[in-house]
């Protein structure tokens, strides 16, 4: 997954203007750069291949077919697809009824020595994707835009509509959240 | 910093370097095919909005067409036509855009004028319910046309003048149809029916030329015991214009 440079916003005007005109190729392009940041992003919330791509298809549909909503007004394309992205995942959620979660009872966790420091490196991808998931909405959101796609703190903040600075303490929170998760589970 | 910023500070290391999930080619192809298929679809949806359009603009053409060419038709329509209810709603959009005096009488008379061309035609085919609804019709726009000229006696004497010889001139005319038709008719309550609407006629002339204060709800001030004289007889001396 190539990262999303900060020129990328400049870079998707022109492709827009001829999606919106219908040329196919732009709406290619657009798909090949977002289609599997917005699937990383909905798997990490969902944890389920195929609902993940159900939704990353979604998504990348309302963004290509529904520009006439998008203003480039201060907010970035990538921001766009990242809001519908969050909002199909919510809306995913509702309609399950309850948020789909990995228990976290099923999985196993190392210990280690010192039983107040956590092992992180000795931590599977798939032991942290599970607590992840045990976060607040906003707290998996943050984690997942900084961490898993190596957004900036200001590209965060952007596609959750707060300031640099409340991302930063809701990072700060969210790490927090998850070390506890992670300790609790390796205490049981 | 401290251990507990040391410790997040791993976590978060440690978040970044976990392998990002990829999608399958197949799935990824299958996105692809149903984004491909949804932009079609919204960019001929786009292009179908220009004959959509021109599709409602020929459809309101066309109903301003239908509705301009049933409201022409419907000028010379008679009580008997289906179209006669339009005609009447006409003639009422036509009174409300009268303001002055002399365009609110021309209004009235002109309207008499076609009442009792549509009285004679109703008399002719033997609808006499609806030619004694026309001549009814007929009285009633002269008597209309009275109280435009009354009203106008105390603001401009000079133009109520002028409005009621022009009154005594219209109704004068009509008498004569009136009495015309009347000599052709014989069945007893057409006589009647134009006996009536003479009368009425001749007392619609009083009223133009009696003060305005001697009524003060819209109806004629002089002729309480005019209606309903179907005598067969003229009750009222009826008028000649003044010269």
């Amino acid at each position: 997954m190539q990262p999303l440079g900060k020129a990328a916003s400049d870079d998707d005007r022109p492709l827009i203007e001829r999606v919106r005109r219908g040329d196919q190729d732009a709406a290619r392009i657009l798909y090949e750069r977002y289609f599997d940041r917005i699937y990383n992003y909905v798997y990490a919330r969902l944890g389920r291949a195929e609902d993940a791509e159900d939704l990353a298809i979604d998504t990348m549909t309302r963004s290509l077919t529904r520009l006439d909503l998008f203003q480039d007004q201060g907010v970035a394309f990538s921001s766009w697809v990242y809001r519908i992205a969050h909002n199909a995942t919510i809306d995913h959620y509702r309609r399950q009824g309850k948020a789909i979660l990995v228990p976290l009872e099923s999985a196993t966790m190392p210990v280690s020595a010192d039983p107040s420091e956590l092992a992180v490196d000795q931590l599977s991808n798939d032991d942290l994707r599970e607590a992840l998931r045990a976060l607040t909405d906003e707290q998996q959101q943050v984690l997942i835009l900084r961490f898993f796609q190596d957004l900036s703190a200001a590209q965060a903040a952007r596609i959750m509509g707060k300031s640099v600075g409340a991302v930063q303490a809701l990072q700060h929170r969210a790490l927090g959240s998850l070390e506890r998760v992670l300790h609790g589970r390796a205490n049981n | 910093m401290t251990p507990e910023v040391q410790r997040l500070e791993r976590l978060a290391e440690r978040l970044r370097s976990v392998d990002p999930v990829m999608p399958s080619p197949g799935a990824k192809i299958r996105g692809w095919n149903l984004v491909l298929a949804a932009v079609e679809q919204s960019a001929t949806v786009r292009t179908r909005s220009h004959p959509v359009r021109r599709l409602v603009l020929a459809a309101v053409a066309a109903a301003v067409l239908l509705v301009g060419g049933a409201v022409a038709a419907s000028a010379d329509s008679l009580p008997d036509s289906a179209l006669y209810p339009l005609k009447s709603v006409v003639e009422n959009v036509r009174g409300a855009l009268a303001f002055s005096p002399s365009d609110k009488l021309s209004y009235h008379l002109d309207l008499a004028r076609t009442r009792l061309t549509e009285a004679e035609a109703m008399i002719a085919r033997h609808r006499l319910d609806l030619a004694g609804q026309a001549l009814s019709g007929l009285t009633d726009q002269l008597n209309q046309a009275a109280l435009v000229v009354q009203a106008e006696q105390q603001i401009d004497p000079a133009l109520a003048a002028s409005l009621e010889n022009r009154l005594i001139q219209a109704i004068a005319t009509h008498d004569q149809q009136l009495a015309g038709l009347q000599g052709q008719v014989t069945n007893p309550a057409a006589v009647a029916a134009i006996t009536q609407a003479r009368d009425r006629a001749a007392q619609a002339l009083q009223t133009a030329a009696s003060p305005a204060s001697s009524n003060g709800d819209g109806k004629p001030s002089t002729s309480p015991s005019g209606r309903g004289q179907g005598t067969g007889a003229s009750a009222t001396p009826h008028p000649t214009p003044k010269h």
